[in-house]
């Protein structure tokens, strides 16, 4: 056939190319970063990589990822070959109805399959972890793995295996020896889909995990939201990973070649061995990673686990409880309160929750937690009066405080004059002038807090028709000023100056003016919410005097101190408030670091069923309003 | 020959436990009025009718459903011509080319666009070379352009792909012997080429319209807090809200549409078959 130039499929492809891989090399490029920025280049370092060799969280999303893989892979291969070899024998109204099953998992949105999952483990009561992440895996890859055999299955004679048996052959030889070398290409291809698809996975992973098992994934989708460019250099490390395996697996068809050609002079098929070995090398990666080492410690061998927001602990918090104690820490984050809820809810055991205030209020009524032994905490006097006896557990019953603050407006000082704020408090956030120049959060609570505030009532209220006003200031407020409506991402991004001004928790803004002199914190005068998030045991806790040490151990001074100066938020610890806050401490002259608490307008949230469903709703109609005004 | 049928027996009883049953179960949630427990049984279509009878989820879907659209036919406008270039490539240019275009493919997927982030972000690599052209002040990040932009990305190797397997199987004889017959190249691809492809074509809608759909990080990491497809409703069902059972609801829904869209395509698939024989 003639060749002719093709410039315009030449330059297509070319840019194709070029748009694949700008974003790995710009990821790449940035995980040598030695700023923190994502956009701007300040000079080459490793302290990225180092932080990630040194992040427990980011290595054991790595060691998931690729064990499920490989495990997932083995498995899946194996039974989905035979599997496919049964059916290709089996009746046809069998094997066409297997068809239809098989083509399940493939057809089906990956978020129904997951679902699927999830429900399933959750009605059998299966403990959610690594197991279950596994046996999705397997379950999904089975599937690719027999849709790639069966065709090569069907290309041979169907008296093959007759033939090799009237030969003496016992059956299990039959398949061995004479099938699976002709199928060979099939379930090699077929064994790279499952690998491929393994390691790709997000969705069901997501919904199938528990206790604090984590993929890469999972790992990116949770830290997402602030800068990490450890990110960036785990990622880098997952490229050169798949780079090498790539080439591996370019190699393997050469051997394969090889070793058919062996066996054609009579010599020992290696198939078995090699499925072997791949499978022995999974199991032995599997053990050599879990194990751990034995030593004296008061609480040796036994396990931690915390379920808490994401982002808010000091990195060496956890690894000195587990120098100290020798127990191991099992972190999970939430996203919010209501997550945290729905998870407990379900029965999955945690040994310390840290919630905010009025979810603690729900978990007591409900009877999720337990009474903290007096005996065993020896930290309270440690913490200040303004802290304790608060209306979500009035005498202290059943919680500790963990850190504790105030919502209020961070703003860029040289776009924002400080006269418009006090003139106008919450309903800056309707004036024209900054549109298209503010954040909102993205909490049901805190935006109607606001709203309500703005208004002129309480924030408790249980009035409709206060609601519904506020649920319209809300509305005129998404669709008039165009707002970004954001999480944790607000904290970086007002670091850096982005936009004019946001809602924000005092802690975050305290880290924001730390970082940036230009931002100022205000506290409105309409009042505004003032919270706490406590440490509480639940119920069904396994190891309640683990939990009660570590309560004690972070309220202690040393490490309430290096937990505050860390993330920014307000320590419980009276001497830690005072230092930090003081002259020459991290957060001198920063107003947002010490919270509001003499405001009579000022209030705690109060949990109320009913009014939280119908706010949780408002507020889902507010972002769908905002979704359809861009 | 019994023997061997027999292998299959542990798979369908997995399959029974692993793949229908997870179905079932969902489809027994969305029918029932509230709860987890199998023992308050009770029947009720409201999850069914509380989705089809308010325009903001109705919006959703719609949404979900455009831009599913729009993330498909962008796919197949860049990736038709770029499969065929590859396609008529010599054999190791071939080979190199495919190379390329499924490494990103095998790079996780949340990882690749959460490198989007920064080169979306102000300041970043696309804002500067934008601003450098001209145009100022344009957000990038957290758009509905952005969210289509990281779709496109995610699965356009796929549409490639397949596209370039069902080029490839094609007998080149049929070209020359039509351009033999007098037929000019516009004519050879119209009738020979295109046609030949569909198969490939198909198969690449479905591989791209399906993830598209149900995609709920993309959105999330591209498109910000506001920006809600059927994905990020269900996700919200389940994690957040904790209603289970209009959240099984929902996903049904999604199911049943999936379902009737892959009946249509296999319809065309088996009417273009049907047209080769004749």
């Amino acid at each position: 056939m003639k060749k002719k130039s093709r410039p315009i499929g030449k330059t297509l492809t070319i840019l194709m190319i070029a748009f694949f891989y700008l974003p790995i090399l710009y990821m790449m490029v940035f995980s040598f970063n030695e700023g923190k920025s994502l956009t701007v280049f300040t000079g080459f370092s490793l302290r990225w990589y180092k932080h990630m060799l040194e992040s427990r969280d980011m290595m054991e999303a790595l060691y998931t990822t690729f064990s499920i893989a490989l495990l997932a892979t083995a498995i899946s291969t194996v039974t989905g070959t035979i599997a496919a070899i049964g059916l290709s024998k089996s009746r046809r109204i069998v094997r066409d109805l297997m068809k239809q099953v098989n083509n399940l998992p493939l057809m089906n949105p990956d978020i129904v399959t997951a679902i699927g999952f999830m429900l399933l483990f959750i009605t059998f009561k299966v403990d959610k972890g690594y197991m279950t992440m596994l046996l999705a895996h397997v379950a999904f890859c089975i599937p690719y793995v027999i849709l790639s055999v069966m065709p090569k299955i069907r290309s041979l004679d169907p008296n093959l295996a007759d033939a090799a048996m009237d030969l003496g052959a016992k059956p299990f030889q039959a398949i061995t020896k004479v099938i699976v070398p002709q199928i060979m290409p099939g379930v090699f291809s077929g064994a790279l889909i499952a690998f491929t698809m393994s390691v790709d996975d997000f969705i069901i992973s997501y919904f199938v995990t528990g206790n604090g098992v984590k993929n890469l994934s999972i790992m990116v989708y949770t830290m997402s939201k602030r800068v990490n460019p450890s990110i960036n250099a785990v990622s880098t490390l997952v490229v050169v990973i798949i780079t090498v395996a790539l080439l591996l697996i370019n190699v393997m068809p050469l051997v394969l070649e090889k070793q058919k050609k062996k066996a054609e002079m009579g010599k020992r098929n290696l198939l078995l061995p090699i499925v072997g070995a791949v499978c022995v090398a999974a199991v032995v990666f599997l053990v050599f990673g879990m194990k751990k080492e034995p030593s004296d410690l008061p609480y040796a061998g036994q396990t931690l686990r915390i379920y808490m927001p994401g982002e808010y602990v000091g990195e060496e918090i956890f690894p000195e409880f587990e120098a100290k104690t020798g127990a191991v820490v099992v972190v999970e984050n939430f996203d919010s309160n209501e997550q945290m809820y729905i998870k407990v809810a379900n029965g999955e055991s945690y040994d310390i929750l840290i919630p905010s205030d009025y979810m603690i209020q729900r978990l007591i009524q409900e009877n999720y937690l337990q009474k903290l032994d007096p005996e065993k905490l020896t930290c309270m006097e440690d913490l200040q009066d303004a802290v304790k006896n608060q209306p979500y557990d009035a005498l202290n019953k059943y919680s500790v405080s963990y850190f504790w603050g105030t919502v209020g407006i961070v703003y860029d000082k040289t776009k924002v004059s400080e006269e418009d704020l006090e003139k106008e408090g919450y309903s800056i956030f309707l004036d024209e002038k900054y549109r298209g120049d503010i954040y909102l959060y993205d909490s049901e609570r805190d935006s109607f807090m606001m709203a309500l505030k703005a208004l002129g009532y309480s924030m408790n209220t249980e009035n409709q028709e206060e609601l519904d006003g506020a649920y319209d200031w809300l509305v005129q407020c998404v669709t008039t000023m165009k707002p970004e409506i954001v999480t944790d991402e607000i904290i970086d991004n007002m670091a850096q100056g982005r936009k004019a001004l946001g809602l924000c928790y005092s802690g975050d803004a305290t880290y924001i003016m730390s970082e940036n002199e230009d931002m100022g914190f205000y506290m409105p005068l309409e009042g505004t919410n003032r919270w706490y998030d406590a440490m509480v045991i639940p119920a069904n806790a396994q190891n309640t005097d683990l939990a009660h040490e570590f309560i004690n151990f972070i309220s202690s001074y040393d490490y309430a101190y290096a937990n505050s100066a860390y993330v920014g938020y307000t320590s419980p610890n009276w001497e830690v408030m005072d230092v930090l806050s003081g002259v020459d401490g991290d957060y001198e002259g920063i107003n947002a670091y010490l919270p509001r608490t003499d405001y009579e307008l000022d209030e705690v949230f109060v949990y109320n069923a009913e009014t939280r469903k119908i706010i949780s709703n408002l507020w889902s109609r507010v972002k769908i309003a905002a979704s359809n005004a861009k | 020959m019994k023997k061997f049928a027999q292998l299959a027996i542990p798979y369908i009883v997995w399959a029974a436990l692993m793949l229908i049953l997870p179905m079932a179960l969902i489809a027994m949630y969305s029918f029932m009025e509230q709860g987890n427990s199998i023992v308050s049984f009770s029947l009720t279509l409201d999850h069914y009718v509380k989705f089809f009878t308010d325009p903001d989820f109705l919006v959703i879907l719609w949404r979900s459903m455009l831009i599913a659209v729009k993330t498909t036919v962008i796919c197949l406008l860049l990736g038709y011509p770029v499969a065929y270039f590859i396609a008529r490539s010599d054999e190791k240019v071939q080979n190199i080319l495919v190379l390329c275009i499924t490494i990103p493919t095998w790079i996780n997927m949340l990882v690749r666009t959460y490198a989007w982030i920064g080169l979306l972000s102000e300041g970043g690599l696309v804002y500067q070379i934008l601003t450098f052209f001209g145009l100022k002040d344009v957000e990038l990040l957290y758009t509905e352009g952005a969210v289509l932009l990281g779709m496109v990305y995610n699965f356009v190797p796929f549409m490639i792909l397949q596209i370039n397997t069902s080029l490839c199987k094609m007998d080149h004889s049929l070209l020359e012997a039509g351009a033999d017959l007098g037929a000019n190249p516009v004519q050879t691809f119209r009738r020979i080429t295109l046609p030949l492809s569909v198969p490939g074509v198909i198969n690449g809608i479905t591989l791209v319209f399906l993830p598209a759909i149900s995609s709920f990080f993309i959105p999330k990491l591209l498109g910000g807090g506001q920006y809600f497809l059927i994905g990020n409703l269900i996700e919200n069902q389940f994690i957040t809200v904790g209603e289970w059972n209009f959240g099984s609801a929902i996903s049904m829904i999604m199911a049943v549409i999936m379902m009737l869209l892959m009946m249509a395509v296999k319809r065309v698939e088996d009417k273009n078959q049907g047209g080769k024989e004749e």
